[in-house]
């Protein structure tokens, strides 16, 4: 049973502890989506799955585990491409949730 | 920059997509790679940009969605032609033009001077006319080097040439030798080939005879025997300095005569006439401002020929009397390059004539700006106005301004020497028996 749960507990680490180790890129070996924030008007994310939903107060991304909750005002999806996007208008929070 | 020029060229177009899984949409659309931007969401719907090459793959992907796909708008050069596409005659005009505009500006236009004052445009244009460059030619066949040389060699008092294409002109430009007109007295330079001239002929020598009557003020002898001494009266013809110079023997005898180019230079007080008489009666001109044509023309010329258009206004009028003033430009691209093409105005206006006199006030003044003139004409010939008496006379019909006026100027005029040919013959004749 102790080598059981030492295995659960392990199981996720390891990788990212070989990545580490590696030196290696967090973004290309895990997945990991990257949110380039410029103030509170452009929001740049990388590493994403798709739009769940689009109104002009609330963006809802799906990156890999993650769903990311972008709210604001005036919210306009400059461009759109399937490694990349950038959102402008005036942000008021942005959340992880599920 | 780039990025919205390479859009503009491949075209794009703006749609507006509605229906019940519009994100899934855009998620397949990125899943195709195909570019979608400027997304705004509008009620219901989402409104985006996206390449025309991309909006017709989305065919399939809106089958998937449900969703439905209005385009709203076009841009691009795809639809600029697609638009444009009878008017294929406007697209060959504008290249023709282009062409034209290129085989055109491969000739020379204008000839430009620049630093000429002793020598006007028109009497280096003729020069240049003979060596063939004109305004028109092909601009390759242009040898500035050449032009120089040629200038050179033709005038002497021009001492820097300079040839150089600007654009669609040919510009020259010129320094004169200032000091060849400073002197001011035509007659110098005009005297210098005389007595070259005299020099290579030689034998037949020349005097310098009084132009005008006069007492001589001064008096300087370069070459010949001077006749006449300052303060002598002399008259018109009389002969002031000979040429012929006597070759006396020991016995102070005449033996011969040498013949010069007789040279002096002889100032006397004249006096001259002077009358300038006019009508009082003239013929006034009356202008109707009413009565007036604007025209607008333009101009193309071809070779020898001119082809003409009036643009604006006609030509035709009823006047009797009527005065034309024409402007005329020459059409340019910039400063240099000129088009042969011109363009002017031309103003018509009518006027009747009318019998009028003029006051006694208007004629003292045209008369004394006529004796102004005549004042002024000869100080530029070097001729020095000592005094005059010359009174304005005002009859009914006639005014007149009369008087002498007295003058100090150089009087000498050159004439050929006469040849006293008969002891000559006497000398040949005892040299001959001599040996």
């Amino acid at each position: 049973m102790a080598f059981f749960m030492k295995h659960e507990t392990d199981h996720e680490p390891i990788k990212e502890r070989i990545v580490s180790a590696a030196n290696m890129p967090k973004d290309v070996m895990l997945g990991a989506s990257v949110l380039t924030i410029l103030g509170n008007f452009e929001v740049c994310i990388e590493n994403y799955r798709g739009i769940l939903e689009y109104t002009d107060t609330l963006i809802r991304v799906q990156t890999k585990g993650k769903q990311i909750r972008l709210s604001g005002k005036q919210l306009q999806i400059e461009y759109y491409t399937n490694d990349e996007m950038k959102i402008t208008g005036k942000i008021s929070s942005l959340e992880f949730c599920g | 920059m780039i990025q919205k020029m390479i859009r503009l060229f491949g075209g794009y177009v703006k749609v507006r997509v509605e229906g019940y899984s519009a994100e899934r949409f855009l998620n397949l659309c990125s899943y195709r790679q195909i570019d979608v931007w400027g997304l705004v969401s509008r009620q219901n719907s989402y409104e985006m940009y996206m390449t025309l090459k991309g909006f017709r793959r989305i065919r399939p992907i809106v089958r998937k969605t449900h969703t439905k796909v209005l385009l709203i708008k076009r841009y691009g050069l795809p639809f600029f032609l697609h638009q444009n596409r009878y008017r294929a005659a406007f697209a060959a005009g504008a290249l023709l033009c282009t062409a034209l505009l290129f085989f055109y500006s491969g000739y020379i236009w204008d000839i430009h001077f620049e630093g000429n004052e002793k020598w006007t445009e028109e009497t280096l244009l003729e020069f240049l006319e003979t060596k063939n460059i004109t305004p028109g030619m092909p601009k390759k066949n242009i040898d500035c080097t050449q032009i120089v040389k040629d200038i050179r060699q033709q005038y002497d008092d021009i001492i820097w040439v300079s040839a150089s294409i600007d654009g669609s002109r040919l510009r020259i430009q010129i320094k004169e030798n200032e000091d060849t007109f400073l002197q001011g007295n035509p007659k110098e330079t005009e005297n210098q080939p005389l007595t070259d001239a005299a020099e290579t002929v030689s034998a037949a020598g020349t005097d310098l005879v009084a132009s005008a009557n006069g007492v001589i003020t001064s008096m300087i002898t370069r070459i010949g025997t001077p006749l006449v001494h300052v303060g002598d009266t002399v008259e018109e013809g009389q002969i002031l300095v000979t040429g012929r110079v006597e070759i006396l023997n020991d016995a102070k005898e005449v033996t011969g005569y040498q013949y010069e180019q007789a040279d002096a230079d002889i100032y006397a007080d004249t006096q001259m006439e002077y009358e300038d008489t006019i009508s009082r009666s003239y013929l006034k001109k009356i202008y109707d401002p009413k009565r007036t044509r604007d025209l607008v023309y333009l101009k193309v010329p071809f070779g020898k020929k001119t082809f003409g258009k009036i643009l604006f206004g006609s030509e035709r009028h009823s006047y009797k009397k009527w005065e034309t003033y024409t402007s005329e430009q020459q059409v340019k691209l910039g400063e240099n390059f000129y088009l042969p093409v011109f363009y002017g105005k031309i103003h018509i206006r009518s006027y009747t004539e009318k019998k009028a006199l003029y006051t006694k006030k208007e004629v003292q003044e045209i008369l004394s700006l006529h004796f102004q003139h005549f004042s002024e004409d000869l100080k530029e010939k070097g001729i020095q106005i000592s005094g005059n008496d010359v009174k304005i006379h005002v009859d009914e019909n006639l005014a007149a301004a009369k008087g002498t006026l007295y003058l100090n100027q150089q009087i000498t005029r050159a004439a050929d020497t006469e040849i006293l040919e008969i002891e000559r013959n006497e000398i040949n004749e005892s040299i001959g028996t001599d040996d």
